[in-house]
Formats: structure tokens, sequence, C-alpha cells
């Protein structure tokens, strides 16, 4: 049986909580990650941002159309493109926190241009993939993944 | 994890000799952001997570994996490589708390 005494206990104890709450709520804040744009992240990467890219047709950028989860979204590259020629292979996520994902190095042994593993998508954007060429020039192409469940949680 | 760092790998069991084959791992990794907290405490779990995988075959550098925390967890990677000899395939990977772990399979060429 509750008493009134007891009743008094449990809402000092909620009164304290409340008091200390507020403290714990800017510290989760100041966690926040600093959201990097995709503009930022080429230069990084690449050196030159969106317009330094030319888009081609010669990569080809598998991904699901829509993904259940942003935790876990298959992505596969290839190019038609010799290999020699190439010298590195990029992918972004345009939306995610750090749009960078990954950056391949290839050489003559891997015989063909081709790359796949899964990936995390924050929201719904594009999956881009860049390549540049041993003669500096980049091409990109991109594939819209619409995203149920972000996955950078 | 008592698994952290474990990897599978796959690779056809014959290969002609001029064929280009597809090479896939799994690694068992958390791959943690470092934005992610834990629902418990409400504490920032700490990044973790592969930031270089190196192929190798015999001693020869295939390809080179620069990799973020954007990879998802256990991390599934697939390259193609085109194998001229037999040998044996090194994979070199590690992660950004210092972690190095090194795996070797067989490449069978006839």
């Amino acid at each position: 049986m509750i008493t009134r005494r007891d009743l008094f206990k449990v809402a000092g104890v909620g009164a304290v909580a409340l008091v200390a709450a507020p403290g714990a709520v800017s510290q989760s804040f100041g966690a926040k990650p600093k959201k990097i744009s995709i503009e930022d992240a080429l230069k990084e990467h690449l050196g030159v941002g969106l317009s330094g890219l030319k888009e081609s047709n010669l990569i080809n950028v598998k991904a699901p159309t829509i993904a259940e989860s942003g935790a876990n979204v298959p992505v596969q590259v290839s190019a038609n493109i010799p290999v020699d020629q190439v010298q590195a292979l990029y992918i972004f996520a345009d939306a995610n926190f750090n749009p960078w994902i990954t950056t391949v190095e290839f050489s003559p042994m891997n015989g063909e241009v081709f790359f796949a593993t899964r990936i995390k998508l924050a929201k719904t954007s594009p999956v881009r993939a860049v390549i540049k060429m041993k003669d500096g020039s980049l091409l990109t192409a991109s594939k819209e993944v619409k995203v149920t469940v972000g996955g950078c949680g | 994890m008592a698994r952290l760092g474990r990897a599978i790998v796959r690779v056809p069991r014959r290969i002609s000799k001029g064929q280009v084959f597809k090479v896939q791992m799994v690694i068992t990794h958390p791959m943690e952001t470092g934005f992610r907290k834990d629902k418990k405490t409400g504490k920032v779990i700490p990044a973790h997570y592969i930031t270089k995988v190196e192929f190798l075959f015999n001693g020869k550098k295939v390809t080179t994996l620069h990799t973020g925390p954007g990879i998802s967890k256990n991390p599934y990677f697939a390259v193609k490589m085109k194998a001229t000899e037999s040998g044996t395939l090194t994979i070199k990977y590690e992660d950004n708390k210092g972690g190095k772990w090194e795996k070797t399979v067989k490449v069978n060429v006839s």
C-alpha cells in the first residue's frame, strides 16, 4: 500500500531527475557530428567539386532502387574501361554525415574494373561512383537509392 | 566481440589461365561510426572501423581499399583478379584502433 509519505519520496526523486536532465540533454547534443557536404568531401579526396566531374555512361553502378534498411545497401560498380588506364575508384553517398565511403586502388592484375561492397546510407540519396583515370580526368556515374530506414544511427 | 577481425575469403575452386575471377570476403567487425549512442548508458560508442584492406598476390600488390565508417557492419568486399599462375593470395587488413590481421588463400590456376 502506498502511504502519503512514500508518495512524497517518489515525487522528490522525480524532481531531482528533472533538474539533472537538461545537463544530460545538452551533452548528447554536443556529440552530434558535423555534416560534411558532398562538395567538401569531393574537394578533400579529389581536389575538385561536383563541377569538375564528367558524367560517363561507361561506369555502371548497381544498387537497389528502394533499400528497406539504410544499414546495409549492396552496391556494385563496374566500368567498361581498361584497368590499366584507371588509377582509383571512389564511392560517395551524398547525404551521409561523411559522404566518402571508400577508395579502391587498382592495378593491371585486377583484369577488370569491378568492386562490390555493402554500405550505410543515412537517408535517400544518390550513390556516386567516381573513377580517377591515370591521365587525371574524373568520370562519374550515380544511382538514386530510396531509403526507408536510415542506417547511420 | 570475441571473433573480431575474423575473415572468410572465397575464390573459385578451378581457375583457367588468364581467366578473370572474383574474390569475395567478409570480415567480422562492428564498423562503429563514432556517432551512435549506447541506448542504456547514453554514452557515445567510440569509432571502430576498418581503415585499410590490401590484396597481395605472390607478394605483389593487386588492390588496396581505403575504407571509412560508411561501410556496413561485418563488411563485404568483392574485387576481380586475373591470374596467370598459381600462388597465394594474402589479404592484410587493419582498423583504426591498431588491430591488424592477415588471411591467406591458395589460388590454383590450371
